[in-house]
């Protein structure tokens, strides 16, 4: 590559092309003299043509026609008659045209020949390099991950890279020169014609292909095809890119199939709930009956033989009314409990402070006539379904009132335990009567109660439904306690999302 | 008296003899159950509006108010209400649904039929009777109902 180089520099310096125009000229002239000098006529004209094609040849066809000027007249003055001077005679005018004609003549055909020399030569250069990039974009594309081969519009692979190595588990040196379809037994999407008329159309196409590697294994791959046209326009060769999707496919199909398991497990819950509404409907209408019956009827028989029986069967008749009622509030309050589970929560944001003191106003006529020390802290904004939450409080606050009751002096706290979580933690605090941190999981179980129903009242919903209620806002609920050393209620729920978009 | 004979006859559409039973007793002591007729079941109450079956030789006039129990066999409760308010000549009947359910959904659906009223029955006795008697009062007694009802 350094010869042709070298010539091509050489002949475009002007100077120097010019320059060996003149001295091919002189070493020329100076030969010829000498020559005649010696005795040896007719020598200078074949040197003069050496010299010219030797300029022609390394200099150009500009310093070619200097030298054939230069030597036409030399020619004339240093060796046709007379010598020393330029004129010619008619005799020797035939010699020197045949000359100088055949000197062009030389310098026409050696600068033809020169010139497709040199394209000859540039042609080779472009062709190196372009190997050369072909060589280098060759190996770029091993380089990717994806598989790239490129196939003739015959199937015959053309073009094998490592990604495709990887992929499918042949070597170039084993996929080059095959067909592809026998080689990967592709299974198309849609049929092969429609795919080559969108392909010839568009000049491109894409799809999941099916595919077996050298080991057997099917994969899937997605396909991206790019037609290359030659210079006439004629589809020459498809170059796919792809890569594994098999993976991604399988996940894919697992997705759908735990999404099917979801809708039907998801029909068969709402079909439960159904079946539980029916229930509570059920409860709500055929359990009262019988016990409006049953308080009707002993009420009706109170009022027939109280006069006459004696106060033992009048405390048992007091006792089955006292019981039905009992049942009655019960049956309410589970009603009320399974109304939780069903309702849809609306949430808002709301002021925590102004809902407690909201429910503080419900409870009131339980505090009536007794002693209690209210202490109520800073409380923050609650995210949530109000009307659930204010039962929450309600339910939490007349509790504490509750089991307060046998205390001169009541205290009550309800405050914030702010921590730095990224839940909001609230507590209601006592100083009653508390409870065995033994039994504390029973404390949220609907029915469970800890204390007997003649020292304190109540259904064992109450605490049920704050668990409720929480756990459907995705919060938790907690106690502490000792047994006449007070109870704590905690519950946290999630905080209203930054303070950002508080007004 | 004089309540006794401006008093209109009260159709009870109840299916359990208990509660038939303490509604009477409570409609008996402040004296409005002496005329009241008792369905059993929707069917019969529909009998007995459209004057048919063992109802074919009563009087043509309509009841004053009817006391209607939602689950009824046969035909139930919300579906004699629809029957008699897309009926022209009884459509006026004034209808107040006597229950033990406090759903919502047979409340909604109730109004939506175009109910009178609309009464749980409470569990209380003494409640139970007050709801009754006060039932009883307003629409045999204080209400003027629609004409074409017995009125005694």
């Amino acid at each position: 590559m350094a010869r042709p180089k070298l010539r091509l520099q050489f002949a475009h310096s002007p100077v120097l092309r010019y320059g060996l125009a003149v001295a091919s000229f002189a070493i020329a002239l100076g030969l010829g003299l000498l020559a005649q000098r010696y005795g040896f006529h007719n020598v200078a004209d074949p040197l003069f043509l050496f010299a010219i094609a030797i300029t022609v040849w390394y200099a150009g066809i500009g310093p070619g026609t200097l030298t054939v000027a230069l030597s036409g007249l030399a020619d004339t003055y240093f060796f046709i008659e007379p010598i020393y001077s330029i004129y010619i005679t008619r005799d020797d005018l035939p010699h020197f045209v045949i000359f100088v004609l055949f000197a062009s003549l030389l310098t026409g055909f050696a600068a033809v020949r020169r010139r497709v020399e040199a394209e000859l030569l540039q042609a080779r250069d472009k062709l190196e390099i372009e190997v050369a990039e072909r060589t280098q974009q060759a190996s770029l594309l091993n380089l990717t991950h994806d598989s790239i081969f490129v196939r003739d519009m015959d199937f015959v692979i053309t073009f094998w890279n490592l990604g495709a190595q990887e992929l499918y588990g042949w070597t170039a040196e084993d996929a080059v020169g095959k067909h592809s379809q026998e080689l990967l037994q592709t299974a198309f999407p849609a049929p092969l014609e429609d795919i080559h008329r969108e392909l010839l159309r568009t000049g491109r196409w894409e799809g999941e292909l099916k595919r077996t590697t050298a080991d057997g294994m099917q994969v899937v791959v997605a396909g991206r095809w790019a037609l290359r046209r030659d210079e006439q326009e004629r589809p020459a060769a498809i170059l796919e890119t792809s890569n594994d999707i098999t993976e991604r496919k399988r996940r894919e199909q697992e997705i759908e199939s735990l999404n099917l398991e979801l809708a039907k497990r998801s029909t068969e819950l709402e079909s439960i709930n159904k079946e539980l509404e029916a229930f509570a409907y059920s409860i709500s209408h055929d359990l009262r009956a019988p016990l409006r019956h049953m308080a009707g009827f002993t009420e009706l028989l109170q009022k027939k033989v109280s006069s006459v029986v004696d106060e033992k069967s009048n405390r048992y008749i007091a006792m089955i009314l006292d019981s039905a009622k009992r049942m009655g509030n019960l049956i309410d309050d589970l009603l009320a409990f399974s109304r939780i589970g069903r309702a849809e929560t609306q949430k808002t944001l709301f002021s925590l402070t102004q809902l407690v003191r909201e429910a503080l106003t419900e409870v009131r006529q339980d505090t009536e006539g007794r002693n209690i020390a209210w202490k109520i802290g800073a409380l923050p904004d609650f995210y949530g379904d109000r009307s659930m939450l204010r039962l929450v409080l309600v339910n939490l606050i007349s509790n504490a009132i509750k089991f307060t009751r046998t205390r001169p002096q009541a205290e009550i706290e309800i405050g914030c335990a702010d921590g730095k979580s990224d839940d909001l933690v609230a507590f209601i605090r006592d100083n009653g009567v508390g409870f065995d941190m033994k039994y504390v999981n029973k404390l949220f179980g609907v029915f469970q109660r800890l204390h007997q129903s003649d020292e304190f009242e109540g259904t064992g919903i109450g605490l049920a439904t704050v668990q409720r209620i929480i756990h459907r806002h995705g919060g938790k609920v907690w106690a502490e306690g000792a047994v006449d050393g007070g109870a704590t209620f905690y519950f946290s729920a999630p905080k209203p999302r930054g303070h950002l978009w508080r007004p | 008296m004089e309540t006794m004979n401006k008093l209109g006859r009260i159709l009870l559409v109840e299916d359990d003899p208990k509660d038939v039973e303490l509604t009477l007793t409570a409609l008996e002591e402040y004296n409005l159950a002496n005329e009241v007729i008792v369905a059993r079941d929707g069917e019969e109450a529909l009998d007995y509006l459209y004057s048919r079956g063992k109802f074919k030789t009563r009087s043509s006039d309509n009841p004053a108010v009817m006391l209607l129990d939602l689950k009824l066999p046969k035909v139930d409760g919300l579906e004699v209400l629809k029957q008699i308010k897309s009926e022209e000549k009884l459509r006026m009947i004034p209808v107040v649904v006597l229950t033990s359910s406090k759903e919502e959904k047979d409340m909604v659906a109730s109004y939506k039929l175009g109910v009178n009223a609309y009464v749980v029955k409470p569990v209380d006795f003494h409640e139970f009777v007050n709801a009754i008697k006060e039932l009883g009062v307003f629409w045999a007694v204080i209400n003027e109902p629609p004409p074409g009802s017995v009125r005694k």
